[in-house]
């Protein structure tokens, strides 16, 4: 049986690797989106690519550093280290690079294909959009779900900056990495068992979105 | 009427050095049904582009009706782009049924529902395809979809309609029945631009010019007036 303490941690898994994904989504979409419009964007697209794997804790550090209380945004009053604010923030920070990528591509192609047909057929400048937002959508989810599926899973930003307090910034990964640690293996495996679950969930979903809107 | 002139048209894509087009110039007067013939990659499908205003010509001009559409306002350049219809050699359809597919352009020039029906009944059935109209666009077969396609545009009854190989993925039946349907519309008044590397029938569809493209370059017209 799953403790409460436990079950906890998973729901603040979710709650903030969801609120960081939402909150990545508010800046990374429509820089894709405004990508896709410009012509010369190579440079751009290269750059952004290789940020996509960038290593968790070398981002972890870089917070780190900014929100300590000797960092630059202390002055400002700024305090988030060890809170999940500061996961949150570094979380969709992490995952923006793979969403803008992964949404680039998915409206990219859109925007030539339905953009085009959309002018053909005399749709308005507003109507265009509208339609390439709209038959874009579901690629648009799946990139969303892939990187709620990053956030969830990495462990670098967490622990650096969310310091892994129990029952206030301990999430799943940070749970199983202390777990190893203190040779507690029978929760680290629960807690494994259910972050599997729930990228085997991730996983089958984006599989069928991609079978239902067939997207490449 | 709607007349579209390509004069000294130069093209080529972002990004690249070689020029799709060559300084082409070529007149669509009004009712006319013109056949553009070439090799695959010679141009075929950007000049339609062009004439479709879809694409702006990297030089030279695009003249509708005596004026440069690109230097048109927004507002004027919908206006004109609602009469000139472009279906593209690969469908292009969205993630809905038939119905919703056909009705699209006209959805968006804002018919009623029932204006709307009328319509893409009319079209559906002219092409023998009513029976598909509740089947979602994307399980059609490629002979279909393409139908359908040439069907939203046939809706929107455009005075300039541009096809790009229309006849690529149908059958011969269906290619006899599309060659009526257009024959008739040509014979109402539309003007037909045809882009294709197959033999069409010049008696059937009334062919008032062919033009020959090579790399890029207007080698023949032909005018069978």
């Amino acid at each position: 049986m799953i403790s409460d303490e436990t079950l906890a941690t998973i729901l603040r898994s979710i709650y903030v690797s969801g609120t960081a994904t939402l909150l990545a989504s508010v800046w990374s979409l429509p820089t894709s989106y405004v990508l896709t419009l410009k012509r010369r964007v190579g440079i751009v697209e290269a750059v952004i690519e290789s940020l996509v794997g960038i290593p968790t804790v070398l981002l972890g550090l870089l917070l780190y550093i900014l929100l300590s209380s000797s960092g630059p945004l202390a002055p400002l009053g700024i305090k988030l280290l060890y809170t999940p604010q500061a996961i949150i923030l570094g979380e969709s920070i992490l995952v923006t690079p793979l969403m803008i990528s992964t949404s680039y591509r998915v409206l990219k192609n859109s925007v030539v294909m339905y953009g085009e047909l959309a002018l053909s057929l005399g749709a308005s400048k507003t109507q265009v959009m509208t339609l390439i937002v709209k038959e874009s959508l579901p690629g648009v989810v799946a990139s969303i779900i892939m990187s709620f599926s990053r956030a969830l899973g990495e462990l670098g930003i967490a622990m650096m900056v969310g310091g892994n307090i129990s029952g206030y910034t301990r999430v799943m990964t940070t749970a199983i990495a202390l777990g190893v640690a203190r040779g507690e293996f029978e929760e680290a495996i629960a807690l494994g068992l259910v972050l599997m679950a729930i990228m085997v969930v991730i996983s089958v979903t984006l599989k069928l979105i991609n079978k239902v809107y067939g997207i490449d | 009427m709607t007349s579209i002139e390509l004069r000294g048209v130069w093209y080529r894509y972002v990004g690249s050095n070689d020029w799709v087009l060559k300084n082409v110039s070529l007149t669509i007067e009004p009712k006319e049904v013109v056949v553009i013939t070439g090799h695959n990659g010679s141009g075929k499908t950007t000049l339609l582009k062009i004439a479709s205003l879809i694409y702006r010509p990297t030089k030279g001009e695009v003249l509708v009706g005596g004026k440069e559409f690109w230097s048109l306002t927004e507002d004027e350049k919908l206006v004109i782009r609602r009469k000139v219809v472009y279906v593209h050699e690969k469908p292009i359809l969205l993630r809905d049924t038939v119905l919703g597919n056909v009705a699209y352009g006209l959805r968006v020039r804002g018919l009623s529902n029932d204006e709307l029906l009328r319509r893409c009944k009319e079209v559906l059935e002219e092409l023998g395809i009513w029976g598909l109209k509740d089947v979602n666009a994307y399980k059609l077969s490629v002979g279909q979809a393409q139908l359908v396609a040439i069907a939203r545009a046939l809706t929107l009854n455009p005075e300039v309609l541009l096809l790009d190989e229309p006849y690529a993925h149908l059958d011969m039946k269906k290619k006899e029945v599309l060659t009526k349907v257009l024959s008739r519309r040509s014979v109402e008044g539309m003007t037909l631009v045809i882009a294709t590397h197959q033999k069409i029938d010049s008696t059937e569809l009334r062919i008032t010019k062919t033009v020959t493209l090579e790399n890029g370059e207007v080698v023949n017209i032909y005018n069978y007036k």
